[in-house]
């Protein structure tokens, strides 16, 4: 006689009553900036709410695109010479 | 022009002109040091140079002029060798020059930009006059795959399109990396300015982002 393997089943809610203090929450977080309560909370019941799911992958996904997509232009040489240049002149 | 005295075992003057105070105040004035020349060279060999990429990118995109930039930064580099005295070594450089760099665009750039600022009143009043500035409804649809899908250029242009004061709390704190509390000091706002700031921001670039992705196709749940 086999035996069903014990599972739990975990509601997830499709509405999030907490939306904005979750936002706080999750953007503190991406941020490095959350504080142990926020970070336990998000913790215990990101699996829980399907709108605080997506909207941390959205957070995450803008802030890796800043970080990642926009281009970062070298400082123009000829603007390091002239601030040495006039460097040596002050010195 | 004022002078600042100096804890009295280090007696002597220096005397700062009064736009300068602004740049280099009081909190980044805990000590005095006296450098050599050597000294000072050093430090802003080591310390400020290898920022340099960092804040010509910061300064182009407060400014969006190549010329106005290549001022700004340089006006940056040559305040902060004159005041290095004002620098502890071994701290915050990046921080330090990033607070310097965005007084000067506050104080000499923005008043004459070539380009008058591109405010949205209405957008701003309604953000500001918002819950906190977490109005989530206009952004919710929004989805992770259209941004995904957005080329740097897009993401650019969203970034460059919001008001200055917005655009440079994302700067700050998503691509050059500043915790909350160095951008209260670079800002000089409380950190709870920080946070409503860059919350208000985030929203008015997710919208932004939105139209893009609309503009171009991409799905929303429109």
């Amino acid at each position: 006689m086999s035996v069903a393997p014990e599972t739990s089943v975990i509601a997830v809610k499709t509405q999030c009553e907490h939306h904005a203090e979750c936002m706080k929450a999750i953007q503190a977080i991406l941020d490095g900036e959350a504080t142990d309560d926020q970070k336990n909370h998000f913790r215990q019941n990101i699996d829980k709410c399907m709108p605080c799911i997506e909207l941390y992958r959205l957070e995450k996904c803008v802030k890796e695109s800043l970080q990642n997509k926009i281009e970062k232009v070298p400082c123009p040489k000829n603007l390091i010479a002239a601030i040495r240049s006039k460097l040596d002149l002050m010195a | 022009m004022f002078f600042v005295y100096l804890p009295i075992n280090r007696t002597f003057t220096v005397a700062i002109p009064a736009n300068m105070s602004d740049e280099i105040e009081e909190t980044s004035l805990p000590e005095i040091a006296a450098y050599d020349e050597t000294e000072k060279h050093d430090i802003f060999n080591r310390e400020f140079m290898p920022h340099i990429n960092s804040m010509y990118n910061f300064a182009f995109r407060l400014t969006m002029d190549e010329d106005d930039a290549n001022d700004l930064v340089q006006d940056t580099y040559l305040k902060a060798f004159r005041f290095i005295a004002s620098f502890e070594r071994g701290t915050n450089a990046k921080a330090w020059l990033f607070r310097i760099l965005k007084n000067s665009f506050i104080n000499d750039y923005r008043k004459r930009s070539k380009e008058p600022a591109k405010v949205d009143y209405q957008e701003v009043e309604t953000t500001y006059n918002s819950d906190d500035g977490f109005d989530t409804q206009a952004t919710s649809d929004l989805r992770t795959e259209s941004v995904q899908d957005l080329i740097g250029d897009e993401v650019a242009n969203a970034l460059n399109s919001l008001p200055v004061d917005f655009r440079t709390v994302i700067i700050l704190c998503d691509i050059e990396g500043f915790t909350y509390e160095e951008m209260a000091k670079i800002l000089d706002i409380p950190i709870g300015t920080v946070r409503s700031r860059l919350h208000r921001a985030r929203n008015l670039l997710k919208d932004k982002l939105r139209n893009y992705a609309l503009s171009m196709g991409y799905k929303t749940d429109d």
